[in-house]
């Protein structure tokens, strides 16, 4: 009797392996590239032809390789990147495994050109695993790897390969994050022969965004950069007026690896909480820093996805340092976004083009608004509705609802999580009539309107009875707010909200706040302006609008040609 | 028009109608005082359309005419002119030529038809009210008044006249005040005066004045010598307040005024700054105040005071409080409490008057 198992050829577990990382040409983009920057590039240029099937070609000035290292790079777990156990942990190299180049070569029609110095260089073709021809070659120093005829040797593979212009937004995508991770390298890549990404070597990531994607989305980014214990997260995030509920660029770096990550992309996006309308979608750019033994990279064949030690501390740092990004005025819609008036941008895009390492101190030097400082005294009302006042490095323009609404958002969420707020008991409890709808909103949300400071009762009929009202300032209407407060509740109007408190605090904080059309004196608006300084997020209302408006001083300077 | 007037008569009529005089409004002639020339002398006149204050005062008048000038800016010349006779002329279309000795003055100022008439309210079978007693109401009470416009109501005070008293309440749904006084053969209406018209009727007409009191359908009018005051009317009905009033407070505590007012005000510098709320607690001889605001710190003080009825804690505003204890005639005061969620009185202890006054006050829920 023959024996049922045997130990593969290595042909085999070569293809199997290619199985593995090599799914589609962006994968051999992928590998190849990283290949290149872990040669020490300094320009990396990619040309596909047909989507990637019929030619992928990667040419690097990295270190090259001498024949012998050449040859045996194409053997299987042959690499220059570990060596032992050990190495594995917190490998800082892209690649590790060995596995990539004769993997690749398993599956097409494989040529290799390298050289260590620019004289002596090695040619090396294989077809389908099977060495084919090694010859010397003049060229420069570095590696060129071309990859013609993909899955030639696999039609079920090949047959799995999508449209032309799929394959190709794929090798974009893969060749975008690679790019975004080392700025210090150039990237082109052309598909047949049209340019596709041509990106110089840029100073910082900021420099890179833009290159990639314009301007556009560079100016509606702040930066990020909070550090806690071993864990250092740094990046951008947009500007919450700025996010759009479609087209949203969102990734992740774990130690300068694109990984894919959706609960780290959800925890920032939990640090917009209540700064953004339900729907919108910021752009994310996160890089995150931590010690190797923090994180394991090798739990995926393309190493798409990593595995933390303590995934909950890293996801709540990462939404940490997403919030304390929205945190300061910077984070205020600039006037003239949308339209970008010639120069708005540039005075913003100053702030951000720092070397990314930089911490945030060194963005805003002059940050005039700690919480203490009393607003400048010069306060001026305009249209009942908006409060102007200096700052260090321009014109602030509030609008007083929205404003009113966040200060009063985060004094609720504190009252809704807390023992409640103090409730002035009425003298003359006040009956309101309600709809069935909103009488069972009211029976619903009892507990939590009695913790803002409504204690109802029923009446008779639709009627209920008062009995204490909250006093959140001296214009407050409470019997208006209760109407309007019970009718969002009932309406649904804060539906988009998760969390069932915040959704409560949200829609309180809009019936409570001050209206715009409401003429304040000078102590009032100095008063809510101060209290909106020292809210958490000041800039931005609960329903995702800006509460402040910047009037940079520099577009002042531009318009009155001081400049 | 002509006339000669003393500088002090000048100035006391403009004295009287100025504080009636919008100092910002969006219809010009709001901001003038209408003055009339009589037989009986110079009428001034001034209006923001809620309350109307009109005054004669004895001036030679030449020939009779009428026009309004800017308020302010008379006021301002009269203050500035050297003593003597003042010559008022008309110097053309509501143009008024102003002599004072050697200074001149013209002055252009709007035609009189553009200035709104007054209300028109009959004296005839008006009441009476000594104006010593009617200060003594409004004094008590005007300050309970709301100053919110959700209620509009509670922005006024209710002015109830009955055969053998008068009454005053005034609340803003979280405290009240009510005055009641002794009268003799008066008529009964209740009327929800707006407080500002009360303030002008405090400060216009002297304690021995006594003043003629009539309404119309929804205006209210005040005489006494040859000044005038008109009011709108607020709306009624008025809350039924008696219900609230609470019958059945069985625990008290007497209390030195001064002293408590000290305690609350030093507890109201930790007091959070929108609901004022502090903490009292009434156990044996002494009440216990004490207050704690998240993100500043407490506070705690202690006074001796007079208590009967079981322990009780209870919270309030303490501006409310405080408010209140201004307004109390006597050094000592006597509050009354039923239950941490039911209404207290504050009175004078020992109040010498034939008055009888009460303050009432919401506690503020307190949370442990």
């Amino acid at each position: 009797m023959t024996a049922k198992i045997a130990v593969l050829a290595p042909r085999v577990a070569d293809q199997i392996a290619a199985g593995e990382v090599v799914e589609r040409p962006a994968s051999v983009v992928k590998e190849l590239v990283e290949n290149a920057l872990d040669a020490g590039a300094g320009a990396i240029r990619v040309a596909i032809e047909n989507g990637g099937r019929t030619l992928i070609r990667v040419s690097d000035d990295g270190d090259g390789m001498g024949r012998e290292d050449a040859e045996l790079a194409l053997a299987r777990h042959a690499t220059s990147k570990i060596r032992d156990p050990a190495d594995l942990i917190g490998v800082a190299t892209f690649g590790f495994r060995g596995e990539a180049l004769p993997a690749i070569a398993s599956v097409a029609r494989f040529e290799l050109e390298t050289s260590p110095d620019g004289r002596a260089g090695t040619r090396i073709g294989v077809v389908g695993g099977k060495r084919d021809a090694v010859a010397d070659v003049v060229r420069q120093r570095g590696t060129t790897v071309t990859v013609r005829a993909l899955f030639f040797n696999t039609p079920a593979r090949r047959k799995f390969l999508r449209a032309q212009a799929t394959e190709t937004r794929a090798v974009v995508e893969v060749l975008t994050v690679l790019a975004l991770t080392r700025p210090d390298v150039a990237f082109t890549l052309t598909s047949d022969d049209r340019s596709l990404i041509d990106v110089p070597p840029a100073a910082g990531q900021l420099e890179r965004v833009r290159a990639l994607w314009g301007a556009g989305l560079a100016d509606t980014l702040l930066p990020v950069a909070h550090c806690e214990g071993p864990l250092e997260v740094r990046g951008f995030a947009q500007r919450p007026a700025q996010a759009r509920p479609a087209g949203r660029k969102g990734y992740v770096f774990v130690r300068g690896r694109p990984i894919r990550d959706p609960f780290i992309l959800r925890a920032g996006e939990a640090g917009y909480r209540s700064t953004i309308a339900p729907g919108d979608r910021p752009s994310l750019i996160l890089f995150l820093d931590l010690p190797g033994d923090a994180v394991d990279v090798n739990v995926h064949p393309a190493k798409l996805e990593v595995r933390f030690r303590e995934k909950f501390f890293v996801e709540q740092v990462v939404e940490e340092a997403v919030r304390r990004a929205l945190g300061p005025l910077a984070a205020a819609a600039p006037l003239g976004v949308g339209g970008l008036g010639p120069g708005i941008g540039g005075a913003w895009a100053d702030v951000g083009a720092v070397a990314p390492g930089g911490p945030p101190g060194e963005l805003f030097p002059r940050e005039p608004l700690t919480p203490d400082t009393r607003p400048p005294a010069p306060l001026l009302q305009v249209f009942d509705t908006y409060l102007l006042f200096q700052t260090d490095s321009g014109v602030a323009i509030v609008d007083q609802h929205s404003a009113h609404e966040r200060v009063l958002y985060e004094t609720v969420m504190r009252q809704l999580s807390g023992d409640g707020a103090p409730a002035q008991r009425l003298l003359l409890p006040l009956t309101v009539e309600f709809t069935p709808p909103e009488l069972d909103a009211i029976e619903t949300q009892r507990e939590l309107l009695r913790r803002v400071g409504y204690e109802i009762e029923p009446f008779s009929g639709r009627t209920v009875v008062v009995h204490t009202a909250p006093n959140p300032h001296p214009r407050f209407d409470a019997a208006r707010c209760l109407q309007e407060l019970v009718a969002d509740l009932a309406g649904g109007r804060f539906g988009g909200w998760a969390n069932r408190l915040e959704r409560f605090a949200a829609t309180f904080a809009c019936r409570a706040a001050i209206k715009a059309g409401q003429r304040l004196e000078l102590e009032e608006m100095r008063e809510l302006v101060g209290r909106l300084l020292t809210a958490t997020l000041p800039a931005h209302d609960v329903h995702g609008r800006p509460t402040i408006v910047q009037l940079p001083k520099e577009e002042l300077e531009r318009r009155f040609g001081r400049s | 028009m002509k006339f000669t007037i003393t500088r002090e008569q000048l100035q006391e009529g403009l004295g009287a109608v100025a504080a009636a005089i919008p100092a910002k409004t969006t219809l010009p002639v709001l901001a003038n005082v209408l003055l009339e020339a009589t037989k009986q002398g110079i009428r001034l006149s001034g209006t923001d359309l809620d309350i109307a204050v009109s005054t004669t005062v004895p001036a030679e008048v030449d020939a009779e005419g009428a026009v309004t000038l800017p308020a302010k800016k008379l006021v301002d010349i009269a203050r500035e002119l050297p003593a003597g006779p003042v010559r008022f002329a008309a110097a053309g279309e509501a143009r008024v030529s102003i002599e004072c000795g050697r200074s001149k003055f013209k002055l252009l100022g709007l035609p009189r038809e553009e200035f709104p008439s007054f209300p028109a309210v009959k004296f005839d079978g008006a009441w009476k009210a000594a104006a010593g007693v009617v200060h003594k109401l409004v004094g008590h009470v005007a300050f309970a008044a709301s100053t919110e416009e959700s209620r509009p109501i509670l922005n006024g005070v209710l002015w109830e006249l009955r055969p053998d008293r008068m009454r005053m309440v005034a609340t803003n749904g979280h405290r009240l005040a009510k005055m009641d006084v002794p009268a003799k053969g008066g008529s009964t209406a209740d009327l929800i005066v707006p407080p500002k018209a009360l303030e002008q009727i405090r400060r216009l007409f002297a304690a021995e004045d006594a003043i003629e009191v009539a309404k119309s359908d929804n205006h209210i009018g005040f005489r006494a010598g040859g000044t005038l005051v008109f009011s709108r009317l607020i709306e009624g009905p008025y809350p039924n307040y008696e219900q609230v009033i609470p019958r059945e407070n069985d625990k008290a505590a007497t209390v030195d005024k001064a002293a408590m007012a000290a305690a609350l005000r030093r507890m109201s510098v930790v007091a959070s700054d929108q609901t004022h709320r502090i903490r009292l607690a009434f156990a044996g001889g002494a009440v216990k105040f004490s207050v704690q605001t998240p993100d500043l710190g407490e506070a705690q003080d202690e006074l001796p005071v007079t208590y009967e009825g079981e322990p009780l804690e209870i919270g309030f505003n303490a501006m409310y409080l405080l408010e209140i204890l201004k307004y109390m005639p006597t050094d000592e005061v006597r509050l009354t409490f039923k239950a941490p969620e039911r209404a207290s009185t504050v009175e004078p202890v020992g109040w010498n008057d034939p008055a009888s006054y009460m303050a009432l006050v919401m506690p503020l829920r307190l949370v442990d």
